[in-house]
């Protein structure tokens, strides 16, 4: 640093001697750039599972929705971690422990609350000791709501998660995700045996498939087939609508959502 | 339960032979350690459960104008895991609601938490416990979840 008089020559300081390098500006955003691309594609993950949502993210770190394919690993410690997801009832008791390994896990980080106990409570947000949301006590970046949600849907969480931080490191405001609103949407998208939205085909495919069941099954399924109402179990996957095959006279017969399941067989011996 | 049993509970409880049975048997709470020391050393080696139960004040009715107190039931269930057959025995004791029953982790060392989960969720206090903390909710929780009279909707917390 060249010094005039008494005076340091600030005008010729080292940064500005560094930011006068021809191209450092292109450089630095490239660089800037690819930081960007290792950080939206390296999300290791820290998980906080602590119920059913936990099964759900087990399968997407499996090899059928693979999560690695997006550079995201499962580490279990909060200081591998870029992202926590919460998946599961946080309780009142647990939640301080929550918020300690948030605040164990270094920065840049980011927070997904999944499944709608996390987000909400849910089912149990009324119960003494549930936590009714997690955003109550840390930061959340991205809702994925379900209950508990596809794994499919954990990963385009983490989608949107990465096109926040992209769009953040170009310096554009991104708005902060809101908690969804409770109602159907959070609920279980399969209805219960009263609920209105129930497919009645999938009432029909259950008791076929408790039927199908047992160790007397096979004289049910050839009864079944002769009638034609024999239900593919392959079939039977949830979400999906079951094609059942048509009755022969639907007339005289009670409505198949309240018909009981039949006796077993008096021959039919459970061990 | 032996014959032999059945009559050295009957001499220790004071009853008729007859009326020892090895369900739901209620007990004076001052017999209560004396009674698992005995079943103890009669076989009943496994320490299944303890439940407490909260019954509050019932309403004077024209059926019952004086009814019981309120108070807690403290129900314990052993175990004889002996070869070829394998017996139970419960019983119970009653306790006022601030009362507390004689803890048996001296006899059982997995009483411990057990009693711990009753005092914590109840509130039944056990006498001779080492560390009566409490083992589910914070500990600086208030009340006793599973109170009959326990208000759900009172604000106990920051967050609700």
């Amino acid at each position: 640093m060249a010094v005039k008089g008494d005076r340091p020559n600030f005008e010729a300081s080292l940064l500005q001697r560094v930011l006068s390098v021809p191209g450092l500006d292109v450089a630095v955003g490239t660089l800037d750039k690819l930081l960007d691309w290792g950080s939206s594609n390296s999300l290791w993950i820290f998980p906080m599972a602590t119920s059913c949502c936990g099964i759900e993210f087990m399968a997407a770190a499996a090899s059928r929705v693979d999560l690695d394919r997006m550079g995201t690993i499962v580490r279990a410690s909060p200081r591998h971690g870029d992202v926590m997801v919460v998946a599961g009832t946080i309780t009142v008791k647990m939640a301080p422990r929550v918020r300690k390994l948030w605040d164990q896990m270094p920065e840049p980080k980011w927070c997904i609350a999944m499944g709608s106990c996390a987000i909400s409570g849910d089912f149990y947000r009324d119960i003494y000791s549930v936590v009714p949301g997690i955003d109550t006590f840390v930061p959340v970046d991205v809702y994925v709501p379900g209950c508990p949600p596809n794994p499919t849907e954990l990963m385009a969480g983490l989608r949107r998660l990465q096109d926040k931080i992209n769009a953040q490191r170009d310096g554009t405001w991104v708005e902060p995700e809101v908690r969804p609103p409770e109602g159907p949407g959070i609920r279980p998208n399969i209805g219960r045996l009263d609920d209105p939205f129930r497919d009645p085909a999938l009432t029909d495919a259950q008791l076929q498939a408790s039927r199908n069941l047992g160790l007397n099954g096979n004289e049910h399924r050839s009864a079944d087939a002769a009638q034609g109402r024999l239900v593919d179990r392959d079939k039977l996957r949830i979400g999906t609508h079951v094609a059942v095959a048509a009755r022969p006279a639907p007339a005289a017969t009670p409505s198949p959502e309240r018909e009981p399941a039949p006796a077993p067989a008096p021959d039919s011996e459970v061990p | 339960m032996t014959a032999e049993l059945r009559a050295v509970i009957a001499e220790l409880l004071d009853l008729d032979a007859d009326a020892v049975t090895d369900f739901g048997l209620l007990v004076p709470a001052d017999s209560h350690l004396a009674l698992a020391e005995t079943l103890q050393t009669h076989g009943y080696t496994a320490y299944v459960t303890v439940v407490a139960t909260h019954f509050p004040q019932a309403k004077a009715t024209k059926k019952n104008p004086e009814p019981d107190p309120a108070c807690i039931e403290v129900a314990t269930v052993l175990r004889r895991p002996a070869k070829g057959t394998s017996l139970t025995f419960s019983w119970r004791v009653r306790v006022p609601e601030d009362g507390a029953v004689d803890s048996l982790v001296a006899l059982f060392a997995g009483a411990d938490w057990q009693e711990r989960e009753q005092f914590d969720l109840v509130g039944v206090g056990f006498d001779g416990h080492p560390d009566l903390r409490r083992l589910m909710m914070p500990d600086d929780w208030p009340g006793h979840p599973l109170r009959r009279d326990y208000a759900i909707e009172t604000a106990h917390h920051p967050w609700r």
